[in-house]
């Protein structure tokens, strides 16, 4: 065994320890490193549920602190963070809430809009492209060339279907006290979440934009998008919903690039 | 290597709560020193806050996620995420702590004490040393509090630190909070550990409040008490070059004016201290 051997073995038995208080002590270690380890311990976990209260601010007042505080523990516990950046240690705790708040499962979606909104914030700066220039990118189309546009998207663009008015729930919990608003939806919706200018913001859209737009950002083209919504609802007026989803795309700056 | 040249000042932290302050107003700091990785991002508000931030001040780059004492090395996404940033900002100097927080498959995100042993110092410089070439300038290694020693330490720290900054080139921050705390807690003299560091090789010095307790904790959320002062002023008297003075405070963060005050304290010691050097 070379010396850093040495040193890898002590700091792997050095960080189960600090994840875990029953993992086995290193070697030669008596009360007084078992004190010193505490501290430690509950440095690292602090820091932790205070980095999941920093991103989840929103989620915590709607689910209330102490229930968010056991969710966040359980969450660490089950994913110590691995990534040298704290924020990541919120990465995935929509799939915990969804265990967690099984009952309540609006919670898992406020989670995915909350992390949705924090990674778009750090996202690259690209501008937007705008209607002039859409409009002379694609002042010479002809049919094929719409129908083999493809879109590039702001980066940190995000989407997602909704069971749940979040629009309703964000805004309630933007006022200082907390009133529960009704917020069941008689059918999916969708959300559409991007950063304007230095702001994130979000839209709540119908589902099958956000799948149109989850298509497009995978790279389908405009022609095979106008198909699929065709065959989801009436294909009478596809193309004019097709418009309408790449209009308002347009309006709010999602857009970055044409290919 | 280039060599960083003594720069005198009075500093504070960057903190979210103080942006309107350093945006809107001019704040009386000589420099600014903010947290790395809380910049070591792709866009947005953070980016461009720190950026006119740096129009008006020289700017500090302080890591905490460097691990350099790590035995699996360092982390290359995050190299070049750092030197991208260093050389955006063009700051005074970068900076990290003599710790390690990652193991390959965990990250603390808490400093972690290293074993003062000869394996741990040829590990350490090698990081060190990889650290400085990835980002093409020498950097600046920080003393850590620690609330546990090892039963293999071979070196005192001032010893450890010392062959490392001889082997490596490297500059130190002198965290004079650090050395009362792990002082205290381990029972050593926090005067013969400035004696036995090269001080011409330190350019910026921390001070911050800790948590008094069987075990003190570094816990930068009070004020500089005075027995921490009181070894700043020793500390500033032995120094043979200028150093940057900074304070820092990460929790119960105050109002700006407040933490000038406090900064003020700092500027009256050093002057104190220059004038002793110079009778």
């Amino acid at each position: 065994m070379t010396g850093s051997d040495n040193l890898g073995v002590l700091q792997k038995a050095f960080m189960a320890q600090v994840l875990d208080e029953d993992a086995p002590l290193p070697d030669g270690w008596g009360n007084r490193h078992a004190a010193g380890m505490g501290v430690y311990r509950n440095n690292y976990r602090s820091a932790l549920v205070e980095a999941l209260r920093s991103t989840y601010e929103r989620t915590e007042k709607w689910v209330g602190e102490a229930a968010f505080r056991r969710a966040a523990a359980h969450h660490l516990i089950a994913n110590p963070p691995t990534s040298w950046t704290l924020d990541d240690a919120g990465a995935g705790f929509d799939r915990t809430c969804a265990e967690l708040f099984a009952n309540d499962p609006e919670v898992a979606e406020l989670v995915w809009l909350e992390w949705a909104m924090l990674e778009v914030f750090t996202a690259p700066d690209v501008t937007p492209l705008d209607l002039p220039g859409f409009t002379q990118a694609t002042g010479g189309f002809a049919e094929d060339d719409w129908a083999n546009l493809r879109l590039g998207f702001i980066p940190g663009s995000a989407s997602r279907e909704l069971a749940h008015d979040l629009r309703a729930i964000w805004q309630a919990l933007g006022e200082e006290e907390l009133v529960h608003p009704e917020f069941a939806l008689e059918s999916a919706r969708g959300c559409l979440v991007w950063r304007e200018g230095e702001r994130p913001t979000f839209v709540m859209v119908e589902a099958e934009e956000v799948r149109a737009f989850q298509a497009m950002q995978r790279g389908t083209n405009y022609g095979d998008v106008c198909m699929m919504i065709a065959d989801e609802g009436d294909p009478a007026d596809a193309a004019m919903r097709a418009g309408a989803m790449l209009g308002r795309w347009l309006r709010e700056g999602l857009i970055a690039a044409i290919h | 290597m280039d060599s960083i040249a003594p720069f005198g000042g009075f500093g504070l932290g960057l903190r979210r709560a103080h942006y309107p302050d350093f945006l809107d107003g001019e704040v009386e700091v000589d420099f600014v020193e903010v947290i790395s990785e809380n910049y070591m991002v792709d866009g947005g508000k953070p980016l461009r806050v720190l950026e006119e931030v740096r129009a008006k001040h020289p700017v500090a780059l302080h890591g905490v996620s460097m691990s350099i004492g790590s035995a699996g090395g360092l982390d290359p996404a995050y190299l070049d995420r750092l030197a991208r940033l260093a050389e955006r900002i063009d700051p005074l100097w970068v900076s990290d702590h003599l710790c390690w927080t990652r193991t390959s498959a965990h990250n603390s995100h808490d400093l972690l004490p290293l074993p003062l042993t000869h394996e741990a110092l040829d590990v350490a410089c090698a990081n060190v040393g990889r650290a400085q070439d990835h980002l093409g300038r020498a950097m600046l290694i920080e003393n850590p509090s620690s609330y546990l020693t090892f039963p293999q330490d071979e070196l005192t720290e001032w010893e450890f630190i010392s062959e490392m900054a001889r082997r490596t080139g490297c500059y130190l921050l002198l965290d004079v909070n650090n050395i009362y705390v792990s002082a205290r807690n381990h029972g050593f003299s926090a005067d013969d550990y400035l004696a036995g560091l090269p001080l011409d090789r330190v350019r910026q010095i921390h001070l911050a409040g800790h948590t008094p307790g069987e075990i003190i904790i570094d816990t930068h959320d009070r004020e500089v008490c005075g027995d921490v002062w009181a070894l700043y002023a020793k500390a500033m008297a032995m120094l043979p070059v200028p150093v940057a003075t900074m304070i820092e405070r990460d929790d119960n963060i105050p109002p700006l004016a407040d933490l000038l005050l406090e900064l003020g304290e700092a500027r009256a010691i050093a002057a104190g201290a220059s004038k002793s050097i110079a009778a």
